[in-house]
């Protein structure tokens, strides 16, 4: 075979594979189905051990944090915003819990703060969710992203989870939210 | 034009465009900053270091109703030492002990410390010290279920220095007050965690707080009056009005004393009623009614240990045990009045091996006797349970064996048992003879305890013991 035919055939064979994964993967979310099971964490059961950001086949975690406003307290001296023991309780880098600044607050009166999650930016590592229940009222807990994950057979966290919270959930009840502390 | 000039020409070319790009292109525009102000804190309003606003922060907890505490006969522990600052529960009828193994009904995790709880309306109060977010936190759970009702706290950092927290709270007509080991006393509505009211004695007072910071417990009286004992420049004790936390007077410190880990207790000597107080620096009556509240009646500072943890105990109408560890040992104080003059002297003191001493913990006068642990200076019977006779204070009448040894652990009467807590988390029950003490059973209840110094808590069948981590509820009775 000509060198320029090989490498044709090669890109097409790219190419057009990566096309029909994606496809595939497309399909498949699609067409889930009410009785189809999707890999879920119970915040209940899980004891944010650091796994979860390291163990994802994905590159950056599907596991990320979540956070229900109904039950934060919106403290401006968060224990999930704020690294333990800091000097000064300001947005300065040394004095944050997130390694990826994906927690943001604003100012809403004194002395109370609304919190969110940049999605793009957490790595699901928990740091926050540790923080939060040791001292808050475990209004951060963890979430896989279920646009995110791409459904493994046997999810590689789920093998490495100490205390068993990654569990086979129905896709209706795709998410297990918290409502109360 | 050549083929190898047009390639050289490419050449520079590609490396005149590379060059280019690396100048322009800035890698680091996509980056953000982390630096003071991105939460759009209103100028002014940014936090210093040392600030503390006592009581700033509130959280509440969503517990079941069911689980919540109801209207019913709760009994009461509600301050340091109970309700008769003597470290007895009197009840009603005698407990029954539950048979086989006491359960533990639940146990809750802490900052490291040895701050002990109260109980009051089914609920559990704890001045806890929070390391994570360095503040002092006063905490409200449920006595049957351990569950957080709700928390008020605020950011006082510390260093850890044998753990954080330290003292007993207070409970009066629905109100709990708490001092925190810098000195900040924080009154709230002891149902809705509601902040009633604050004072800083160091702020207020110039109290120099000591090594190993404030011990001292908040005493309320019956009148509503909270006692404090700031010992600063210019107060040496303070009544506060409960409802406001207003001072309705002071006694000067003349006596130049400084703040001790001891709490103020009341007595009544010579007839009056006087609150007693341990400083650095010596010990003294100060009246506690009539017209001349505040005033102080006499002092003695023949004996000033360095150190002092325990409270004074009274002996009599006109004798008052001392006792202090770290080599200090005990003392007796007569106390004496003559019309309006009072003399104070002290009739002996000795060390720590001659006699009824303690480290930490203060002795229980019960039925003639006198209760204590020896401390490690205690000589041969070191850290064992000892009793003793007010007559006698060099001689034990009673010993523990020689592996019932408590270190610097708690204990209380009820009714006519002894609970004792080793500094290990095992509890020991012993039964209370005339002379003696029979050892009934004994039960681990905190696994690998360690450090368990904060006094015990007794309600409803309930005892309430800690370790430097944890405090558990354990059901002593059937």
């Amino acid at each position: 075979m000509e060198r320029r035919k090989f490498l044709a055939t090669c890109g097409t064979l790219l190419a057009g594979g990566s096309l029909a994964a994606m496809g595939s993967v497309l399909a498949v979310k699609a067409s889930r189905n009410e009785g189809d099971m999707m890999w879920q964490i119970d915040p209940e059961k899980c004891v944010q051990c650091g796994r979860c950001q390291t163990e994802c086949v994905l590159p950056v975690s599907a596991v990320k944090c979540f956070h229900a406003n109904q039950v934060c307290g919106y403290c401006d001296l968060c224990g999930g915003y704020y690294r333990a023991n800091v000097k000064e309780l300001n947005t300065a880098a040394e004095n944050m819990m997130c390694p990826t600044g994906a927690i943001q607050r604003k100012f809403v009166e004194e002395p109370y703060f609304e919190y969110t999650i940049d999605e793009e930016l957490c790595n699901g590592c928990g740091k926050c969710v540790k923080g939060c229940s040791s001292f808050g009222n475990g209004s951060l807990f963890l979430q896989i992203q279920q646009e995110r994950c791409l459904g493994c057979n046997e999810c590689k966290i789920s093998k490495v989870c100490v205390s068993g919270a990654i569990q086979r959930v129905p896709v209706g009840t795709a998410y297990k939210l918290k409502e109360h502390a | 034009m050549k083929k190898t000039t047009l390639i050289t020409f490419a050449v520079i070319a590609l490396y005149a465009i590379a060059l280019a790009v690396w100048q322009l292109y800035d890698p680091t525009s996509k980056l953000t900053q982390f630096i003071p102000g991105a939460d759009n804190r209103p100028a002014g309003t940014a936090r210093r270091a040392d600030s503390v606003v006592i009581g700033e922060f509130f959280m509440r907890y969503d517990v079941a109703p069911s689980n919540a505490p109801s209207q019913g006969s709760w009994q009461a522990w509600t301050g340091f030492r109970g309700q008769g600052k003597d470290n007895i529960c009197k009840n009603a009828t005698p407990i029954q002990l539950a048979k086989g193994d006491f359960p533990v009904l639940w146990t809750i995790e802490t900052g490291e410390g040895h701050a002990a709880p109260v109980i009051f309306d089914g609920k559990v109060y704890l001045l806890d010290y929070d390391e994570h977010v360095s503040s002092d936190a006063l905490r409200c759970f449920s006595l049957i279920t351990g569950e957080e009702l709700w928390r008020r706290w605020y950011r006082v950092p510390m260093k850890r220095n044998h753990g954080f927290s330290r003292t007993i709270p207070a409970i009066h007509d629905g109100k709990v007050v708490s001092i925190g080991p810098e000195g900040h006393v924080m009154c709230c509505n002891a149902q809705t965690g509601d902040l009633l009211w604050t004072l800083d004695m160091k702020k207020r007072y110039g109290t120099e707080i000591p090594f190993w910071y404030t011990g001292q417990c908040p005493y309320i009286t019956s009148q509503g009056e909270l006692i404090l004992a700031p010992a600063g420049k210019d107060v040496l004790l303070a009544g506060i009005d409960m409802k406001n936390g207003e001072e309705l007077w002071t006694t000067p410190n003349t006596v130049a004393f400084k703040m001790s880990h001891s709490s103020v207790m009341p007595m009544v000597l010579g007839g009056q009623s006087t609150l007693v107080y341990a400083g650095v620096g010596g010990v003294c009556g100060v009246a506690a009614d009539g017209n001349e509240k505040g005033k102080l009646l006499w002092s003695a500072n023949k004996w000033q240990p360095s150190v002092l943890a325990p409270s004074p105990l009274q002996l009599s109408s006109s004798q008052i045990f001392l006792v202090a560890g770290y080599g200090a040992g005990g003392a007796l104080l007569q106390v004496d009045r003559s019309g309006q003059q009072w003399t104070a002297t002290i009739r002996e003191q000795y060390k720590a091996d001659k006699g009824l001493s303690s480290e930490q913990q203060t002795p229980i006068l019960h039925d003639g006797m006198i209760i204590t642990i020896l401390p490690k200076d205690g000589g041969g019977m070191r850290e064992r349970l000892s009793l003793y006779t007010p007559s006698d204070l060099h001689h034990a009448v009673w010993n523990s064996a020689a592996d019932e040894r408590f270190g610097l652990g708690p204990y209380i009467v009820i009714d006519k048992r002894l609970f004792a807590f080793k500094e290990t988390g095992e509890l020991y029950v012993y039964d209370i003879l005339p002379r003696s003490l029979q050892l009934i059973r004994k039960q681990q209840i905190i696994p690998d305890g360690s450090d368990a110094w904060g006094p015990m808590a007794y309600a409803n069948g309930m005892l309430l013991v800690r370790d430097a981590k944890h405090v558990s509820c354990v059901k002593i009775e059937d």
